[in-house]
């Protein structure tokens, strides 16, 4: 059949007047549904068909309120206003910073190159970057002859020699699938008797471990009865068997993405922030500048690392080849005095995969904190990180079948990021197909995060091939240093600080034991709201998330950067603190 | 080497320093913040000192009471002082903390424990919604005030009817704000009737009872929040969704005592009060550490959180003289239609009355207090023309009215 032939059929599934058009193995929809969950699926089931490379969904759907347009005006405004004003003249400018444009700035910076990253948010990593769940996938789940596996393997191999040099905090803790008698229960009537104990505990453990190892995953060990609760104490007593994969890690994303930034600037990289992109200027096939919020960066190369506004951007260059359906996952985070109540990243496996909850575990956080999720759910708003009460419930429940007797009292925060999938569902990473100097790095979900740092290897390899020419740059310090945390110093090293500088002695976050000198520092390295010193210092990240410290840090933060205390934001200029009126007698 | 360390400097933790340094102990104070008195420093408002000094006064004139005591006896007191750790090796307990001069090692003998609790956090009701700037819990508002002159917003949603936010309300009414209402889940403010009075009714400010904040809206500041009312079991009612516009909410839900350093020495901790468990002279389950004040109870009134830090200053007296302790401690358990009590257990020989704080579980006119024994048997009764679960109830209990019993229950019912 035909590809044309398949998406024929496809489309005539639904009741729907849906037009479609092909160019060079990407499929364009247009028409009109009634429901967004039908917008997302007739996306899903073309994309999911062999040979398409991409999905690019115009359909309008009635339920949600079109906003585009509106956006569109704007940019156009702001690129009349803008494409005059030359900020400079780079070699590669990447358009978002998360951890995947951090990641290959960093890598970049190798090379003697000019690169600028533009980011429209106030901080790095703003995005699924600091909201996830921090886990380094071992590289079972993608499947077989996907992009995501190649990567995700090789991504997972590097991460150890990439923290060490960035003095980022990483562990391998290992992950344990566990094979329950929920696992199977949609099969029971078909797994009669003796067979359904044999299924779960011999063939399904050994057909997940086969899936694994034919993925490349090494150390993988099939555990069942007393073996499972020496390693994992708390794990639901009625676990039959379960999968061990040791190569499984924790990190925390965003001390991450600000590292790779860090190192990135060190090495010569220009960040920009609160830089929006409006549109571009082209010449044939080629682009020749990125019209931004803040004026025009010429530019050889663009490289779109744009998250869920990948394909906002694409669509601005001329190169739309995809979609993204944003997928909203909630996180709940859990006190760190009940640290080690769970050792591994620990999955209940269930099939069929129920499709908007797929995935999510129990993992500990590098910090000692728990962490339970996160949830997979398609939302039309790509900035909804909005988290209902009904969602916390739901995660409370669905996790508490792989530890029952979990303190769930200890619940200190909860949150939402929100994945940036394709239709296709696999990574998207390639030179544009009409525009000749522009390359995607669209798609990036889990295992996003740890297939980063093979991303940026894999993007200088097509950036050579694209004909870049990349010599290394002799002055590059792969080396960067953490801020010194308080909390994890010696007493002696502590005391000799003091001495240097009282600061280090003057904790302001108790909860945390975050010092001041720690929050001066995150400052002189460019944090600028509350929020971006809590994610380089972790103050106001402990029981009570900042009731008790948050007025010091705004005062410290108020003093550094010479402002008045009502001048202070949580994150972005229109997130002012406190935005009342001020007493004459204010400091 | 200290006779005793008192960790947190504000009333409850002053009141049994100075206490134990006028009769002669050697006494330090550690103290986190760059001043003495706790709390009580923010709180500009009048009512402190009823049953102490028998007059009304301001949180920082109470507290000043007990920061020239300390002063004139020449107390150790160690202010920007955060405890890392302490070891309880025995009868020597080695604290170690950290300010801007040092790392300061120091040994003691008893160790007393007044670090006061934190307040609830919105995530720890589980208030649905966005993360943005504008929202906070009512004691961060209070400082912010009276000791930044800062106000948080304009137009303002106060979640809670306990006197914590009714102050903060008046507060707020009175520096200006342009809106302000008041919302909480109960039929009726929890909070002291006197403060209803003074804060709430004076001032027509505007409250809805048996209403929640369901969602937080806004994405950078608060732009409003989702109000639902709720049945009598807190449930939200379907269908009363409203949506309520505002730039600040503040949450004054409640209080947690600190409990994290007493864990982390292994001290029992009661679920109920979620404070260490103590005995009659506020001595926790590690000998020779003692907690007071709100860590142990969250009191309505400062008069009691010092009046606990006084009865430990007894305690540690009879710690440093090794006075003998019972074979077996009597058990104070919460009985009938009881929420929590303290102390949780007596365990010394002595001949004092014990004082014990307990909280009702419901709401009773003409209220019968009764003190049981293991076998069900009436040990004492007391009489209350109204209990309910906001007030704390105090009791006098004759230790010989006790002395026979395993364990005793405190029981709450109607007078038949």
């Amino acid at each position: 059949m035909s590809l044309e032939s398949k998406v024929k059929k496809i489309i005539g599934k639904f009741p729907y007047n849906i037009s479609f058009k092909i160019k060079d193995n990407i499929v364009f929809l247009e028409g009109v549904v009634e429901k967004y969950e039908e917008w997302v699926e007739i996306g899903l089931e073309i994309g999911g068909i062999k040979g398409v490379e991409g999905v690019v969904n115009k359909i309008i759907c009635k339920e949600i309120p079109e906003k585009q347009t509106e956006k569109d005006e704007k940019r156009k405004e702001i690129f009349e206003k803008m494409k005059e004003k030359i900020i400079g003249s780079y070699d590669i400018v990447i358009i978002g910073g998360g951890i995947i444009g951090t990641a290959i700035a960093r890598e970049l910076s190798r090379y003697k190159v000019k690169v600028a990253l533009i980011e429209k948010e106030p901080d790095v990593g703003l995005g699924a970057s600091r909201a996830n769940n921090g886990m380094i996938h071992p590289g079972i789940a993608p499947p077989k002859d996907s992009l995501k596996r190649i990567l995700n393997i090789r991504g997972n191999a590097m991460y150890d020699e990439l923290t060490e040099e960035l003095g980022v905090r990483f562990k391998r803790v290992g992950s344990l699938l566990l094979i329950t008698p929920r696992t199977l229960e949609r099969y029971k009537k078909y797994l009669r008797g003796p067979l359904f104990k044999l299924v779960s505990k011999y063939i399904l453990p050994w057909i997940v471990k086969q899936k694994g190892v034919r993925n490349g995953v090494k150390g993988i060990k099939i555990l069942r009865g007393k073996e499972i609760f020496e390693i994992e104490p708390k794990a639901n007593k009625d676990t039959i068997a379960a999968v061990y994969i040791p190569s499984t890690g924790i990190v925390d994303p965003y001390e991450l993405t600000i590292a790779l930034a860090e190192n990135a600037v060190a090495n010569g990289v220009e960040i920009h922030l609160n830089t929006e992109v409006v549109g571009f200027i082209k010449s044939n096939l080629s682009i020749e500048g990125v019209v931004t919020t803040k004026g025009v960066y010429l530019c050889k190369y663009v490289i779109n690392t744009a998250g869920v506004y990948a394909d906002e951007i694409a669509e601005m260059a001329g190169a739309r080849e995809y979609t993204i359906h944003p997928r909203k996952g909630v996180i709940l985070l859990f006190s760190k005095d009940i640290e080690g109540w769970i050792r591994h990243c620990t999955a209940e496996l269930r099939f069929p995969q129920p499709k908007t909850t797929k995935g999510g575990n129990i993992n500990p956080t590098i910090h000692g904190n728990i962490i339970w999720g996160p949830t997979a759910v398609e939302i039309p708003d790509k900035s909804d990180t909005s988290v209902k009460k009904e969602e916390i419930d739901f995660v409370l429940k669905k996790f508490s079948t792989i530890a029952p007797n979990f303190p769930k009292n200890k619940l200190i925060r909860y949150f939402a990021g929100v994945r940036a999938p394709t239709f296709t569902e696999d990574f998207i990473i390639r030179p544009a197909k009409w525009v000749k100097n522009f390359l995607h790095v669209a798609g990036i979900q889990s295992p996003g995060l740890a297939s980063a740092p093979a991303i940026a290897e894999y993007v200088i390899n097509l950036l050579r091939k694209m004909e870049l020419k990349l010599d290394p740059n002799p002055n590059f310090n792969p080396r960067r240093e953490p801020i010194p945390s308080v909390a994890e110093m010696s007493l002696e090293e502590l005391e000799r600080k003091i001495k240097e500088d009282p600061r280090w002695g003057r904790i302001v976050c108790p909860c945390e034991m975050v010092s001041e000198a720690e929050i001066v520092e995150a400052i002189r390295r460019g944090a600028r709201s509350i929020d971006a010193i809590k994610r380089r210092t972790r103050a106001m990240m402990g029981f009570c998330q900042g009731s008790y410290c948050i007025l010091k840090i705004a005062k410290i933060l108020a003093r550094e950067l010479k402002i008045p205390l009502n001048e202070v934001v949580k994150e972005w200029k229109e997130s002012k603190l406190f935005d009342g009126i001020v007493r004459g007698e204010s400091s | 080497m200290k006779d005793v360390i008192v960790i947190g400097g504000g009333p409850s933790g002053l009141a049994a320093a100075s206490s134990l340094a006028e009769k002669g102990y050697n006494v330090a104070i550690i103290e986190r913040k760059e001043e003495l008195g706790g709390i009580l420093d923010q709180c500009i408002h009048d009512g402190f000192g009823t049953k102490i000094f028998r007059k009304a006064l301001s949180g920082p004139e109470f507290v000043d009471h007990y920061i020239d005591k300390i002063n004139k006896l020449g107390v150790d007191v160690y202010l920007e002082s955060f405890v890392k750790t302490i070891d309880v090796e025995g009868d020597l307990k080695k604290v170690i903390c950290i300010s801007p001069k040092d790392v300061n090692k120091l040994e003691t003998r008893a160790l007393i424990f007044a670090v006061g609790c934190r307040e609830k956090t919105p995530f720890e009701i589980k208030v649905g919604g966005t993360r943005p700037a504008g929202v906070y819990t009512a004691g961060m508002v209070q400082r912010l005030i009276n000791i930044y002159g800062i106000l948080p917003g304009k137009n303002v949603l106060l979640v809670g009817g306990g006197d914590v936010g009714m102050i903060v309300a008046r507060h707020l009414y009175l520096e200006g704000v342009e809106s302000i209402l008041v919302v909480y889940p109960e039929d009726f403010f929890v909070g002291l009737p006197r403060n209803v009075q003074q804060c709430i009714l004076d001032f027509n400010i505007p409250y809805r009872p048996r209403t929640i904040v369901k969602e937080i809206v806004g994405k950078k500041r608060v732009e409003g929040a989702m109000l639902t009312k709720v049945d009598k079991n807190w449930n939200p009612i379907p269908g009363t969704e409203e949506f309520y516009k505002c730039d600040s909410i503040i949450f004054s839900v409640g209080l947690v005592p600190y409990t994290g350093k007493l864990e982390e020495i292994n001290a029992k901790i009661d679920p109920k009060t979620r404070g260490p468990e103590v005995n009659e002279f506020f001595e926790t389950s590690v000998p020779g550490i003692f907690a007071v004040g709100n860590l142990v109870q969250i009191f309505d009134y400062v008069d009691d959180a010092v009046e606990s830090a006084l009865i430990s200053a007894e305690g540690v007296e009879k710690y440093l003289a090794k006075v003998p302790k019972r074979t077996t401690p009597i058990k104070i358990n919460p009985g009938n239609n009881v929420l929590s009590v303290i102390p949780q257990r007596i365990e010394w020989e002595d001949n004092k009355d014990i004082i014990s704080f307990f909280r009702p579980a419901i709401t009773i006119k003409n209220a019968i207090l009764e003190l049981t024994n293991e076998k069900n048997e009436v040990l004492k009764t007391f009489r209350r023309p109204f209990v309910r679960p906001s007030t704390l109830e105090r009791i006098k209990i004759s230790r010989k009215v006790v002395l026979s019993s395993k364990e005793v229950f405190l029981n709450v019912r109607e007078s038949s």
